[in-house]
């Protein structure tokens, strides 16, 4: 029995593919970008593991490092590039409310290249950065999570809304307009939450506190909590002037809502050479 | 961290901006004894701005008996808790602010309510636990007392809120001192909510962003004071403006009360946001429970209150609460009448020191019958 027990690990250590590690996150060439966190067609991208340091430069800072490392890779088809980021959560927190956070992950990339790196928190003044933003309840929205009180609280009791009620005829104009009255950052474009095709957004920074909607860079995603963690897929258009075998850089951020992370008390990466592979 | 005056410290202060006071400061006065708690006030609120859905549980305006009640539970105790002791000498304060003693890391000592924090907006109403035949079941320490405390966002000179926001998403409107948040730029990080220690900035699940008191900033542009006011059944509330600390007016209603009588308290001073909502601060209630709440003058503003029956101006001057719906910037007594004034210099409501009383006889000689009181 032991001796079975001996060869089913070296066969199955055989079957699996080693896991090819780099320096650097290498973005290969393929014809499609597998959006499928699953996709086989990750194997084909080397990994990169970051190690991650709490965000402690500016206040609030994370005082306590939970997310240790990130694991990296990259696949671009010469218009868009993707990234896979892993790493180990336990809990999938995508349920936002009163002192809950919820999982996210982002990736940023310099809006040039240049010799001289922007800051890696947040770019600088002057040195833009480019952030693709990803959240895990807006996964659960794409993935289909009603738009009610109900759908995050499943027990709730609703009397009444105003903007719900006779005589305005429910989808009409009127009622839509009402409803916004009601809801003043959707009023003015801020979607955090509710309905959302994609679970991702495109945004610049130009140092902390500074992050706000950019020029839409086609930004998407899909992340699936496994039962270590998340795997995560967000895509961008490829960097401008990232031209096969260029560098460019990368950092990466994770926030695990079961830490009460938000905004700036994260786990972060400085920034790793980004590069090209391929023609 | 800038060094800021806060003169209900009697000292300076650190904050995370330095000082800008507004060009005039929104400012309240609320009479905690008259207060009858009939929640009209919040229903007035609820209606107005916080039907919509996310904003279930938020109430922008509260309630709550004191000393047992809070929303969310325990806001108060939480974080004196945290402070673990601080002490007044005299009336300057020698402890530390929620800024001061801010932990590594952080921009203000705060704290975060859960869900769970939200779920009794009404606990310990109307608890006193006074005295039975049978003697009292409980011992606790306060005992034969309450009160009701009605409380709004403070508007706050030097708002925790705003320090708190690591992405300058709250801001003071430099007209009128009214501290809002940002809703095309708030990012939901909450971390106003932790840093408010009145806990009167709320997380709005379905917007994803963070919602306050606006203090019902369409109606102040207009002159008229908001709505929780103006529905007050009790009339416990004046809106008004707070005069800079050095340009007092006599005849400014929430300046004579705050400043010159000082028998309006900020609530909580020592947390050190200089809040803009002052309190009359309850008569039964102890002097030591009043001076946690209200700071170190609380027992002789007591005292002023309760003589204010012969104290003309302080009595006229309180009978203009919930006398009108505009927003009285300055008034004047004359004799035994008030006249509360708007920004213009224009009347806007005159009322009676006192009102006329007619005795109706129990016994009608003329008609021969006896009045009695039910139909």
């Amino acid at each position: 029995m032991k001796y079975a027990v001996f060869i089913l690990a070296i066969i199955s250590a055989a079957c699996s593919r080693p896991q090819k590690t780099v320096n650097e996150v290498v973005a290969v060439s393929a014809a499609k970008l597998p959006m499928d966190p699953a996709d086989r067609a990750w194997d084909n991208a080397p990994a990169h593991i970051a190690r991650m340091i709490p965000q402690d430069l500016v206040e609030p800072r994370l005082m306590t490092p939970s997310t240790q490392q990130v694991t990296i890779r990259s696949i671009t088809n010469g218009a868009e590039i993707a990234f896979r980021l892993e790493w180990e959560d336990p809990d999938s927190n995508d349920l936002p409310g009163p002192a809950k956070m919820v999982d996210a992950c982002a990736v940023q990339i310099p809006e040039k290249i240049e010799k001289d790196l922007p800051e890696p928190q947040m770019g600088q003044e002057g040195k833009r950065v480019q952030v693709t933003y990803w959240r895990a309840d807006w996964q659960a929205a794409v993935n289909g999570r009603g738009d009610t009180i109900r759908d995050i609280y499943p027990n709730a009791s609703i009397d009444h809304y105003p903007f719900e009620s006779k005589p305005l005829e429910p989808g009409s104009g009127e009622q839509k307009e009402m409803a916004m009255l009601y809801a003043p950052a959707r009023a003015l474009g801020n979607i955090r939450g509710g309905p959302r095709t994609v679970p991702v957004e495109d945004l610049v920074a130009t140092g902390p506190g500074t992050l706000t909607p950019g020029p839409p860079l086609g930004a998407n995603g899909r992340g699936v909590h496994g039962k270590t963690g998340w795997s995560v897929v967000i895509s961008r258009r490829l960097p401008e002037g990232l031209a096969p075998n260029q560098r460019s850089h990368a950092a990466f951020a994770i926030w695990q809502g079961a830490k009460q992370e938000a905004g700036a008390r994260k786990m972060r990466t400085g920034w790793i050479p980004l590069v090209r592979r391929g023609s | 961290m800038a060094r800021v005056n806060n003169w209900q410290l009697g000292r300076e202060m650190s904050y995370w901006y330095p000082e800008a006071r507004p060009q005039k400061q929104f400012a309240a006065v609320f009479d905690t004894n008259k207060c009858i708690a009939c929640q009209t006030c919040t229903l007035a609120c609820k209606t107005t701005w916080t039907s919509g859905k996310g904003q279930e549980y938020m109430l922008w305006n509260n309630v709550e008996t004191k000393p047992y009640g809070s929303y969310p539970l325990a806001y108060d105790l939480k974080l004196l808790e945290m402070l673990n002791g601080q002490q007044w000498n005299g009336n300057k304060y020698e402890g530390q602010t929620i800024f001061e003693s801010a932990p590594a890391g952080e921009r203000v000592l705060g704290w975060r309510p859960e869900q769970q924090d939200y779920a009794y907006p009404n606990v310990g109403e109307d608890d006193c636990a006074g005295q039975v035949d049978h003697g009292q079941f409980l011992s606790l320490p306060h005992m034969n007392w309450f009160f009701y405390l009605a409380r709004i966002c403070n508007h706050c000179t030097y708002p925790a809120c705003l320090a708190s926001c690591p992405r300058g998403s709250i801001y003071k409107r430099p007209e009128d001192g009214i501290v809002l948040v940002d809703q095309g730029r708030c990012r939901g990080y909450q971390e106003c909510v932790r840093g408010c220690p009145y806990k009167k900035v709320f997380f709005n699940p379905m917007t994803g962003t963070s919602e306050k008191c606006i203090a019902c900033f369409p109606k102040i542009e207009q002159g008229i004071q908001p709505q929780c006011f103006v529905n007050c059944i009790g009339k416990i509330r004046l809106a008004g403006w707070i005069s800079k600390p050095g340009q007092v007016r006599a005849d400014n209603p929430i300046d004579y009360l705050v400043h010159i009588r000082k028998v309006a308290l900020p609530l909580f001073p020592q947390f050190g946001l200089e809040p803009n909502v002052y309190y009359i601060p309850p008569i039964h209630a102890p002097v030591s429970f009043n001076k946690q709440l209200f700071g170190p003058g609380a027992g002789e503003a007591v005292k002023t209150y309760r003589n204010a029956m012969n104290d003309p101006d302080l009595a006229g001057l309180l009978c203009l609460f919930g006398s009108t719906e505009m927003v009285v910037s300055r008034f004047s007594r004359q004799g035994d009448s008030v006249t509360g004034f708007d920004e213009r210099g224009s009347a806007v409501v005159r009322v009676p020191l006192r009102e006329p009383v007619h005795v109706r006889p129990a016994v009608d000689t003329k008609n021969q019958l006896v009045r009695i009181n039910c139909p």
